[in-house]
């Protein structure tokens, strides 16, 4: 049977295989795994990288997560308060930049890796690469540049600046969240992470109008691209579509992974990407919640016979919602499994 | 300009998120004798009417341009209010010794906003304020992670027939202490029939079926909607 790592780069690569990986993004379920409150489990990085082989052994899909929350990043970057919740993501409960001039204030670690808010995950990926290393993809959750300043004064005043606030002022925080992005996606990959998912809302069309897309999001997107190189990075958007912009940033960056959106037309994406990346499809699963047994697999076959034919593809979650009942994260699986192989459990 | 011209142009700069043009076309249409009342209510709210059609038919009505379009909007709303000959009253209220104008600008009813208790999102909660301030619905806003018996107090206190919920993240969504209390609390308090609740926020758009789920009376996709559905559902309770 092949590694979760063999099948990632068969699928990249467009060799042969025993089925597409399947990527399947469990992250708080790793405390209700545990038997553990979130806030405790996210404290000790031994429990979510025990959590992630648990479930990674009881599901058996093709990749585990360094990620705790996406807050984390705020953490590094000066925010000390953390909402917790029992059932779901825990959120940024105080804001770093509370007003422009924090702007100026704005600290990036001269070292990521050496930083307290860093320990645990560093921990986490020692564990994860000790126990699964070359063999189960390593995942880690990069913000891009100009997304990171919502997790530091909230989407709302992100917004505001971006669009209406002084120039300088957004050009000063966009240039500091670049030098922060560089330096942690250095860390991450240091420290053994394989697959760096760069998230990136403002490099969709659902969320800014294609002029504002060219002329603002994609320089930053080519800076942040420049400054790393592509080996290992994931193009996504949040869950927002990407096909409108996909051939740009293919040409414009040579990242070579697309993760879409739930809604973007999965044959469409393949067809503009032509062989050229590899196509990650999506399902949308917040719908998991409530769907039946033969709506989850009408949902995944759906996803796949749009994506497998020509190889080069994944089937992938979003970060999949706390409230999805366990068996049906089993259907969806099972049915990837089933639609993604073939009889003679050769595929390309 | 006659309205409907003035209608389309206003309505293009919305869409360019042109807030100087949008501010200039309203001043420009008022000096011309189009009276602010008139502005609001055959300009404004039919062009931001004309956005929903836009998102409906091209989908390019993109997260960011709803956010300005609404600014825009509700910036000059507030504008044109400030020049209304009369008070904005909510209609069948009189406002005493104020004199009376043949068409009586009237606020449509009152809401009381927040986002579900655990959830600190505010973009979206913005949007819908300044569309709905736009469409002369007035609104009372709560903040964020706001416990359910705060919505259900402030309804009552403030006599809000409408509770408008914003959730954006699943468990925020359909948690025990979002809309789920809410609803429980107004069965308790036989209030079911006074008070209306309204959802709105991301998982929604993933999935409108979670609606029903959390027992709310409606939903909508966006702020311009959610002026339609708050409006029908203020029809709907009763005196």
């Amino acid at each position: 049977m092949m590694t979760g790592m063999q099948r990632l780069a068969a699928a990249i690569n467009g060799t042969e295989s025993d089925r597409i990986p399947v990527f399947c993004n469990l992250l708080d379920q790793g405390a209700g795994a545990l038997g553990m409150p979130l806030e405790e489990y996210y404290s000790r990085g031994e429990c979510v990288a025990e959590a992630q082989l648990r479930m990674r052994d009881k599901y058996g899909h093709d990749n585990v997560w360094s990620l705790f929350y996406v807050g984390k990043e705020a953490e590094l970057l000066g925010c000390r308060k953390i909402l917790f919740a029992s059932d779901g993501p825990p959120n940024v409960e105080e804001w770093v930049i509370k007003s422009l001039d924090d702007v100026q204030r704005l600290q990036v670690p001269s070292d990521v890796s050496s930083h307290p808010a860093f320990e645990e995950g560093l921990k986490c990926l020692r564990l994860l690469r000790q126990e699964v290393g070359g063999k189960y993809p390593i995942c880690a959750y990069l913000t891009a540049s100009m997304a990171l300043p919502a997790l530091l004064m909230g989407m709302e005043k992100w917004m505001e600046l971006l669009f209406l606030g002084p120039a300088g002022v957004r050009d000063e925080l966009l240039a500091r969240c670049h030098e922060f992005f560089v330096k942690e996606l250095l860390a991450y990959r240091n420290a053994g992470a394989d697959v760096l998912v760069y998230s990136n809302p403002f490099g969709s069309t659902d969320i800014v109008p294609r002029k504002f897309f060219l002329e603002h999001s994609l320089p930053w997107i080519e800076k942040d691209v420049r400054a790393v190189g592509t080996p290992g990075l994931v193009y996504y958007c949040g869950m927002s579509r990407m096909n409108p912009v996909l051939a740009t940033v293919l040409e414009r960056t040579g990242i070579g992974v697309y993760y879409l959106g739930p809604f973007d037309d999965v044959r469409e994406g393949k067809e503009i990407l032509a062989g050229r990346a590899l196509t990650c499809g999506v399902i949308n699963d917040i719908r998991l919640i409530d769907w039946s047994r033969e709506e989850i697999r009408r949902e995944v076959k759906r996803i796949i016979e749009a994506g497998r034919p020509g190889g080069r593809f994944l089937f992938g979650t979003g970060v999949m919602p706390c409230g999805i009942p366990e068996a049906n994260i089993r259907t969806m699986l099972e049915a990837a499994y089933e639609f993604g192989s073939d009889e003679n459990g050769r595929i390309r | 300009m006659n309205l409907p011209q003035l209608i389309t142009v206003f309505s293009e700069a919305l869409f360019d998120t042109d807030r100087e043009r949008a501010l200039r076309l309203a001043r420009e249409a008022v000096n011309e004798g189009i009276t602010p009342e008139e502005v609001v209510f055959d300009v404004v709210i039919p062009a931001l009417e004309q956005q929903t059609t836009a998102l409906g038919e091209t989908l390019e009505l993109n997260l960011a341009q709803h956010f300005l379009t609404s600014q825009i909007a509700a910036a000059v709303t507030e504008e044109m209010v400030s020049r209304f000959q009369r008070a904005p009253a909510f209609i069948g209220q009189g406002v005493a010794g104020i004199p009376r104008f043949p068409r009586a600008p009237a606020l449509t009813g009152r809401v009381v906003i927040g986002s579900a208790q655990g959830d600190l999102h505010t973009l979206g909660k913005r949007i819908v304020l300044s569309c709905l301030r736009a469409q002369m619905i007035e609104c009372s806003d709560l903040g964020v992670n706001v416990p359910p018996e705060r919505f259900v107090t402030e309804a009552v206190s403030q006599q809000a027939p409408v509770i408008a919920i914003s959730a954006m993240m699943v468990h925020t969504a359909l948690g025990e202490n979002g809309c789920l209390k809410v609803r429980q609390l107004l069965k308790e308090q036989g209030l079911e029939g006074r008070i209306k609740i309204i959802v709105g926020g991301a998982p929604f758009r993933f999935d409108p079926q979670l609606c029903q789920r959390i027992q709310a009376d409606a939903w909508a996709e966006d702020g311009i909607k959610a002026g339609k559905v708050i409006t029908k559902l203020f029809q709907e309770v009763r005196p």
